[in-house]
Order: structure tokens, then sequence, then C-alpha cells
């Protein structure tokens, strides 16, 4: 029987094997979905994808691409808004 | 559309969203910009060109390129060579070496032992690193001989 606070999709069931040779389950927390771009909705690259504990260990640069609209739009959004802008 | 002293926007890469204006013009496809990014080879199809033109000529120097540019309201960004310094020497740390040579001392005592008495039982000559406690070693030392220097005698009496 899964204890009711684990009965949520939210969590993932790993198995794993104790020092003491039992085979027991273990629930862990699933890693959140990819980004995805603001405009088009497309998956966006080179934003990493972990639960907020470690994406506060990374830094700026791991997080997000060195770019203007690096980590909101992808790179042909990108581009499509700052001609615009220049316009 | 591309001709030396086109004011160009740059809308790819990090320095996306800047303005520069066509230098040197290298190929269909490439082109040397300057401005608000650094002197450099870029794509065409990286750039959006603007309406508006400034006056220079191909090997214009960078004083003539910063007083066109201000104009246009662009700062010309300007970047220094870079001076290749000493190289940096690994500095190893001075340890003090004790550990090793009390091991040392051991195997040398536990060796002579079926050999020989008193005889073996010489103090290896101790450097004593600067930031080693002479005190300690010493103590260490005698601590080492005291027993097998008995256990010699024993040996010595015993037979």
């Amino acid at each position: 029987m899964v204890a009711p606070r684990f009965r949520s999709r939210t969590f993932r069931r790993i198995k794993v094997k104790t020092p003491g040779n039992r085979n027991t389950i273990h629930y862990r927390l699933r890693k959140p979905a990819k980004a995805q771009c603001g405009k088009c909705g497309r998956p966006l690259q080179g934003v990493a994808r972990a639960r907020p504990i470690q994406l506060r260990r990374f830094s700026r640069s791991q997080k997000r691409p060195e770019r203007p609209f690096g980590g909101v739009l992808c790179s042909s959004c990108t581009r499509d808004e700052l001609r615009a802008r220049a316009k | 559309m591309i001709e030396i002293g086109r004011v160009c926007l740059k809308i790819a890469g990090r320095d996306g969203g800047k303005k520069a204006v066509v230098v040197d013009i290298l190929d269909n496809n490439y082109v040397v910009i300057a401005g608000e990014t650094r002197k450099r080879k870029c794509n065409v199809n990286h750039l959006e060109f603007l309406n508006k033109t400034v006056k220079i000529k191909k090997g214009a120097s960078d004083a003539e390129l910063e007083k066109a540019l201000k104009s246009e309201g662009i700062i010309l960004r300007k970047t220094k060579p870079k001076k290749a310094g000493p190289r940096p020497l690994r500095q190893h740390k001075a340890r003090p070496m004790v550990k090793p040579e009390t091991v040392a001392r051991k195997k040398k005592t536990k060796e002579a032992k079926p050999e020989t008495g008193p005889e073996t039982i010489a103090k290896p000559e101790t450097k004593t690193e600067p930031g080693a406690d002479t005190k300690t070693l010493n103590q260490k030392e005698k601590a080492k001989t005291s027993k097998p220097a008995a256990k010699a005698a024993k040996k010595a009496v015993n037979s």
C-alpha cells in the first residue's frame, strides 16, 4: 500500500537495494518540465531542468543562454523581436 | 544595401541588439563590423541593415570611426591588446614530513630483531623541517626506540 502522500504523480518510484539486502521503494520528486519559448511555444535550449534547490546552486550563466531574451524566447523569435524594435 | 559605412544592427549572438557600422566587405556572406560590438567578422544573415549610412573610407582608423559614429549616437567599443604576462609558476607547499620517517624506523627495527641485539637500534638521522616541532619528534623517537631496545635486551638475556 502506497502512503497517501506519495500517491500523486509528482512523485516517481525508484527501486532501491538497501545495505541489508532488502528491496525497497523510494519516492522522489520529478524534475520540472522543459522551458518553452514565450512566443512560439517551442522547447528552449540552454535552460537547465532542475529542482529549485539545485537551480540555486547554478551560476547565472548556467541557467540561460548568454543572449538578449535568453531563457525567455527562442533564437528565431529573438531575431524577429530585435528586427521589429529596430524599425 | 551592403556597403562600407552602412549602419546595421546585430540580431544574433550575445551582442544582439547592438548597433554597428560596416567597415569592410570580405565576401558575399561576410562583413567586418565595428561599433558597440567589437571589431569583428560577421555573417550578413546575423545583421539587420538600417536605412542610415555613415561617411567612412575603407581603411579608416579608430579615431575617424569614433568621430563618424558619434553623429549616429553609436559609442565605439575600444579593445586594448592584451599583454602576455609572465607565466605563473606552481609553488609547492613545504610540508613537515613526520609520518613516513616513523614508518621507516618501525620497519628497520622489525627486520633487525632476529639477527642481532641492541647494535641495530642506531637512531637514523632525522632532518627536522622548520615547521615541525623538534620536541615531539624527539619524544616519538624515544618512544619508538625504547620498545625494541627492551625487547632486544630481553632476547639477549634469554639467549
